[in-house]
């Protein structure tokens, strides 16, 4: 009788756990992985200012909750929306001042344009912030389930809730709604659409404004979970939200969720290696390696 | 005869009316002075004295990786994120090799350059399937996974502590009573052999081959340009490059640990790529300066500087330390969207005219010198 039970125990050590907090860690991979695919399916570009979008967010969340600086303290969902604001806004000015300007030059160059714009709002939020490290208040406070090495955070039922939902929400919009189809449209052909009478500035805009939004919810999820501090959805999410993104196929929104939380699955178990150092980040780079010379739509992409 | 050659030197002096232009002798002096200027403030200004000469040997290292991963970015079109990666690589690879295995000094240099151009054939191996988003999105990952693996493995890293790379004497000697300056010497004369196999890269037949293949890989390979053949060459140069650059920075604080290599120092890599101007030397050159310690972090650092902007109310003593970066981050937004060109299209009449060119605000585009065309990346 005792065998079975301690087979058992072993099981939850050594398989339940990782796998659930691997799809935990792996759904805010996820939530980030969103935005970055709905600007590929928008501007076909990597967004590497997505992750910035979310740590402005926290970061105005967190002074307009407290009421630091020039911010008068605020209620908590007031300031929620502040934040939610802000990333949706800062998402449409970097739309308006930086790719819009680069419509017609090479992707490549728009990628840089948004690594320089994550970096300024980096050098920003050290500027105002310095280096130290903030705890933001969660949305939820509490333990939903502790049992055993196991132990889910409300917080974190939320999220995966969040991006859940977020995922199907947004994959409905993009096969059911005109708008979704037009952002399509101006992604493939942007001179077509235009003729069809879409604006494509208009469009632009708006699907910067709706990552903008994505980034912004995602970090405000996000910065209760660590001790969050400049460019920290950028330095902690951003990397993985990419592989996740383009491993479950960055046209592909149930793709970004997929591939979140099986990266974050794959991490965990990654950190069972014990041969090198940083075993769980090779793992996610052979991952990405072999689905990209294999099938580099990646799992549910449906073009190259 | 002489028709014949009068075309072949048409063709071979793009400029147009530039052909018949010689510089008159106080021209000519002019532009000597200049270089010879140049030339003081490089070899005599910077070695004044030991702090200065150590970061001026930084900046030196800088245009290296610069030119390194012109290579990629200019050369090949390809984005590269991962230039942390080779950088320590060759960092460790030069620090290990000497200080563990005790092989000579110019050895390790040539091993770190061994090693980094296998990491880079290997990455070169997967750009002949993968380009684009894609690409960069892997040398990203390489550089991360170097990061934290490769990078903390305990033995590498001397247990954390960091490896050390003690120069070898002739590099410590005082020179004129400064240690750094030989070192800061010794790293100019490497950047100039860099230059010159850059240069040549340009000039012939390897160079025009990957200009082509950047521009339309399918064409070129029917013009019978091996495309395997010359992608690989280039990721293996430049990642030998980059290696050099490494040991050199190993060599330079003489101990290396792996938090040195961060995935920001790989941005500001491209950074200064991009925001010096792609596909000139020159350029890139003065964009490493720019972004090594030795530029606006130092610049930021000079007393009269230093202190007004921390009296500034709004600024203060503890925030001047983050102006650099944003303006760094500034210059590149303002060059990738109004000015592609960076710091090398800015400067090219000045070295147009330095080449012996007429001095015009608006000559060619790309008629300077050692440009190989085109100045934007192309996916």
């Amino acid at each position: 009788m005792i065998r079975p039970m301690l087979l058992a125990a072993d099981l939850t050590q050594d398989f339940t756990t990782p796998l659930v907090s691997g799809a935990i860690q792996g759904a805010v991979y996820g939530l980030l992985g969103l935005g970055l695919v709905l600007l590929y399916k928008g501007n076909r570009i990597f967004n590497f200012a997505q992750g910035e979008f979310g740590t402005v967010a926290a970061f105005l969340v967190l002074v307009s909750s407290t009421g630091a600086g020039i911010f008068p303290k605020m209620p908590f969902p007031v300031a929620i929306v502040v934040g939610l604001v802000a990333g949706t806004l800062m998402a449409l000015v970097t739309e308006r001042l930086v790719i819009r300007p680069l419509f017609r030059q090479p992707k490549v160059t728009m990628v840089v344009a948004t690594a320089g714009v994550a970096l300024l709002a980096i050098s920003f939020e050290l500027f105002f912030n310095g280096t130290n490290g903030r705890n933001a208040r969660p949305i939820v406070a509490g333990e939903a389930i502790r049992s055993g090495g196991l132990s889910i955070t409300w917080q974190q039922v939320v999220i995966v809730g969040v991006l859940a939902t977020l995922a199907l929400a947004s994959a409905l919009f993009f096969s059911r709604t005109q708008t979704g189809v037009a952002i399509l449209a101006v992604s493939q052909e942007p001179t077509a659409t235009s003729l069809v009478g879409i604006s494509v500035n208009r469009i632009s805009a708006l699907t910067w404004g709706m990552a903008g939004f994505l980034g912004a919810i995602a970090g405000i999820l996000l910065a209760p979970t660590t001790l969050f501090g400049p460019g920290f959805m950028t330095t902690s999410a951003l990397i993985p939200g990419f592989t996740a993104a383009v491993f479950g196929g960055i046209t592909s929104l149930p793709g970004a969720f997929l591939g979140g939380v099986l990266i974050g699955i794959a991490e965990q178990f990654g950190n069972k290696i014990d041969l090198f150092p940083g075993a769980n980040r090779v793992v996610v780079f052979a991952l990405l390696l072999v689905i990209l010379l294999i099938k580099p739509a990646g799992l549910l992409g449906k073009e190259a | 005869m002489t028709a014949l050659q009068n075309t072949t030197d048409a063709v071979a002096a793009e400029p147009h009316e530039d052909r018949a232009f010689r510089p008159s002798v106080p021209g000519l002096a002019l532009r000597g002075l200049v270089y010879f200027g140049i030339a003081y403030v490089v070899l005599v200004l910077l070695t004044a004295n030991a702090d200065r000469a150590g970061k001026a040997a930084d900046a030196v290292i800088y245009a290296m990786v610069g030119l390194s991963l012109n290579i990629i970015i200019g050369y090949t079109g390809q984005l590269s994120l991962g230039h942390q990666g080779f950088f320590g690589a060759g960092a460790f690879a030069a620090a290990y090799s000497l200080t563990v295995h005790e092989v000579p000094f110019v050895l390790s240099l040539l091993i770190a350059m061994a090693v980094t151009s296998l990491f880079a054939l290997v990455l070169g191996l997967v750009a002949l399937r993968i380009t684009g988003l894609y690409l960069a999105l892997i040398t990203l990952v390489f550089g991360l996974t170097l990061e934290v693996s490769l990078f903390e493995v305990e033995e590498f890293t001397n247990a954390g502590a960091g490896q050390p790379a003690f120069r070898p004497d002739f590099l410590v000697e005082p020179f004129r009573g400064v240690e750094n300056v030989r070192f800061y010497y010794f790293c100019l004369a490497l950047l100039a052999v860099v230059v010159y196999v850059d240069w040549r890269l340009t000039r012939t037949k390897a160079g025009r081959a990957l200009l082509a293949l950047r521009e339309n890989e399918r064409v070129a390979a029917a013009f019978g340009i091996n495309v395997v053949a010359f992608k690989l060459f280039a990721f293996v140069l430049a990642g030998a490059i980059a290696g050099l650059a490494g040991a050199l920075f190993g060599y330079r604080y003489e101990n290396v640990t792996g938090a040195d290599f961060d995935f920001f120092l790989a941005l500001t890599f491209v950074l200064m790529v991009v925001v010096g101007g792609l596909n000139s030397r020159v350029g890139v050159i003065l964009g490493a300066v720019l972004f090594s310690p030795f530029g606006l972090d130092n610049l930021f650092k000079i007393p009269r500087i230093h202190d007004f902007l921390a009296g500034v109310s709004w600024i203060g003593e503890q925030r001047v330390e983050f102006m650099p970066r944003m303006i760094g981050a500034f210059l590149l937004i303002q060059t990738v969207v109004l000015n592609p060109g960076g710091i090398a299209q800015q400067l090219r009449p000045v070295t147009r005219w330095l080449a012996g060119h007429r001095f015009t605000l608006h000559g060619d585009k790309d008629s300077g010198p050692g440009v190989v065309e085109g100045s934007s990346a192309r996916a």
